[in-house]
């Protein structure tokens, strides 16, 4: 497991740096949902570059449209207008298949309620990124099981979601979330359901995720608290940037 | 992936148990309907062993004042001399009243070597019979006028018999013995086999051909035979039929009816086709309901787990995985119940059900297996294209 400190983090020195490599850079993006009768703005002109190794944090109130542009950086949405470039690479022009092979590489999703499978092992539920790519059985097993060992949870291995709790449900979703070794981690409320005990162990691991293996972390939170231990902190306010 | 599906399912068998046994019941009651066709099918690839077009049946009620032996010879040769008098008569043979497509049957059990009461058809022809059906000799001669009188008792038997019988050897000069009904111990153990006829498919077109001996008609018989066969040429109408009945009648002076062998073959066909078209749309209606109730649970499964395929599309599945997903599932599923319903299947060819031949019930299961698939990927390709196309982010805000 990954020890959990309470210590002051001390922030990388490269960050924000002229030199420093950007992971993920967005160009004035633009999100709008439409129906037959009302045009919902939800993110407006939004540019945003996110270096490598960089924890950064977005807040605002519900509805500001932290989530949709979360969905984006994660390429499970379409920007209405804009560029987003993750690693150098234009995303714009990539098809389903190539997307698909790009989020299951580069990016590891952690979400407000888990998404667990309940009908599946807490091993096989962690494998679940690694079933879309070459891998032999035996491969997904151990990179499954050190992935369990990294969050602290190699003796729960057996159990079915339903027999954890919310706090191990997390850690299982972490470990799904880093099993693919992914350059990216994009959370999205990950202390959001958890009691502020749980939820402190979450973002220590988060932490110890970004400080020991560089990981550039996106996290969507409405805890100040937590937001205060991140590197950086982008407030939303209906759909723009406003910090 | 099989792996992971299948680990998917058994952890969902409780909720898959009712879906596994609708499919299963589908399977047994295809492999019901595939054993009838597949049996029908074969028997109609059979030839028909003889020609039945253009040959009419006559049958009357032999005179009730001609008992004596020789009166009824003379009467059936001036019946014969009547007919073969008629230009438009080819041929002409007395019968027995089982002729070709009827619904009479005469049968009787025969016994050679190791093979005990092997259950044979049996035929009374005249000696003529053959040119009237234009059946083909596969070995030896047909029945003869003298046979009617020889002290042994001669017959014909057909090819079938024949490999039942004889194991791949030559019936030829064979002595069967039978429990032929009237007949004392000593005459019954005296079939004198002189020849070997091809199989003819007498039953109609989608029965199995049957084992079959042909005796001739001798006279103790004569007296009750009431059926002629004839072979008429191409064309004779309805005219020489009223022409022919108006001859009969003076001659023979009792009810008089003519038949044509083409139209008793619809006739007896009918009495296969009919059951099985009431099955058929009856199995149509089990299947329709199966379908749309695979359709049902498939789309339900799908609205149920949006998340799921929304978290799957995060993690790296493309829509067409997604897809194949779910159809996969829907296979393994299928695949489940198929195994269960062969191991019910493969009873029947190796308990010898209903005497049919093995192959009969190893291409129904085949059909069936191939059907269930066919039927399951229809009813989960359009679910599957559904949610190939739900929309990742929209997927997993919903949860």
């Amino acid at each position: 497991m990954i020890p959990v400190e309470t210590t002051e983090r001390i922030h990388h020195t490269n960050l924000n740096d002229n030199n420093a490599e950007v992971m993920i850079r967005l160009q004035n993006i633009n999100k709008v949902y439409r129906t037959d009768t009302v045009e919902t703005l939800a993110i407006n002109n939004i540019s945003l570059n996110i270096d490598k190794g960089e924890f950064l944090s977005i807040m605002g109130p519900s509805g500001c449209g932290k989530s949709t542009l979360l969905n984006i950086m994660g390429l499970l949405d379409n920007p209405t207008k804009g560029e987003v470039s993750i690693d150098k690479q234009d995303t714009t022009k990539l098809n389903d298949k190539k997307l698909a092979a790009f989020r299951n590489r580069k990016l590891g999703f952690i979400f407000q309620s888990y998404h667990l499978i309940n009908d599946l092992k807490v091993l096989d539920n962690v494998e679940l990124p690694l079933l879309y790519r070459n891998s032999t059985a035996k491969e997904r097993r151990q990179l499954a099981t050190e992935a369990l060992e990294k969050v602290g949870l190699s003796n729960r291995m057996k159990h079915f979601p339903t027999q954890l709790s919310g706090g191990q449900k997390q850690r299982v979703a972490i470990a799904r979330a880093i099993v693919g070794q992914p350059e990216i981690i994009l959370a999205d409320e990950p202390t959001g359901n958890l009691d502020s005990a749980m939820g402190n162990e979450i973002m220590e691991i988060l932490l110890q995720l970004n400080e020991r293996d560089g990981t550039t972390i996106v996290m969507v939170t409405h805890d100040e608290n937590m937001a205060r231990k991140t590197h950086r902190l982008v407030r939303l306010f209906d759909g723009s940037q406003v910090q | 992936m099989f792996t992971h599906l299948f680990r998917l399912i058994w952890n969902k068998k409780k909720q898959n148990a009712l879906l596994i046994t609708e499919m299963f019941i589908s399977f047994i009651v295809m492999f019901a309907i595939f054993t009838v066709v597949v049996f029908c099918y074969k028997n109609y690839r059979q030839p028909m062993g003889f020609v039945y077009e253009d040959v009419w049946s006559v049958n009357f009620t032999p005179p009730e004042n001609i008992t004596n032996a020789d009166s009824v010879a003379i009467f059936h040769e001036a019946l014969k001399n009547t007919l073969r008098s008629m230009p438009q008569i080819t041929e002409l043979s007395f019968s027995g009243n089982n002729i070709p497509f009827s619904m009479n049957t005469s049968n009787t059990a025969v016994s050679y070597g190791k093979h005990k009461k092997v259950m044979a058809n049996v035929y009374n022809a005249g000696e003529d019979y053959l040119k009237v059906l234009n059946m083909k000799m596969k070995s030896g001669r047909w029945i003869t006028k003298a046979d009617a009188v020889s002290k042994n008792r001669i017959i014909v038997i057909n090819s079938r018999l024949e490999s039942e019988l004889f194991d791949g050897q030559s019936a030829v000069g064979k002595t069967l013995g039978d429990d032929f009904p009237g007949l004392d111990q000593q005459n019954a153990s005296q079939l004198h086999i002189v020849g070997v006829v091809e199989n003819i498919k007498d039953k109609g077109s989608y029965q199995e051909i049957e084992s079959g001996m042909y005796h001739p008609i001798d006279t103790g018989w004569a007296r009750w035979t009431g059926t002629i066969l004839l072979k008429v040429k191409p064309g004779t109408d309805a005219t020489f039929e009223s022409k022919l009945f108006k001859t009969l009648s003076n001659t023979i002076g009792t009810n008089i009816e003519i038949e044509h062998l083409d139209k008793k073959l619809i006739s007896k066909n009918k009495i296969m086709v009919v059951p099985m078209i009431i099955a058929g749309v009856v199995a149509g209606f089990l299947i329709i309901n199966v379908a749309l109730g695979l359709f049902g649970v498939l789309w339900y499964n799908i609205n149920k787990r949006r998340g799921e395929i929304g978290l799957r599309r995060a993690v790296g599945a493309t829509g067409n995985s997604v897809s194949n997903q779910l159809v996969g599932e829907a296979l393994v599923l299928a695949t489940i119940s198929l195994l269960l319903g062969c191991f019910f299947a493969f009873q029947f060819p190796l308990l010898n059900v209903f005497d049919l031949a093995s192959g009969t019930y190893i291409a129904a299961i085949v059909l069936s297996v191939i059907f269930i698939y066919v039927l399951v990927t229809l009813c989960a390709l359009y679910p599957g294209k559904q949610a190939a196309a739900i929309y990742p982010a929209v997927a997993l805000h919903e949860e």
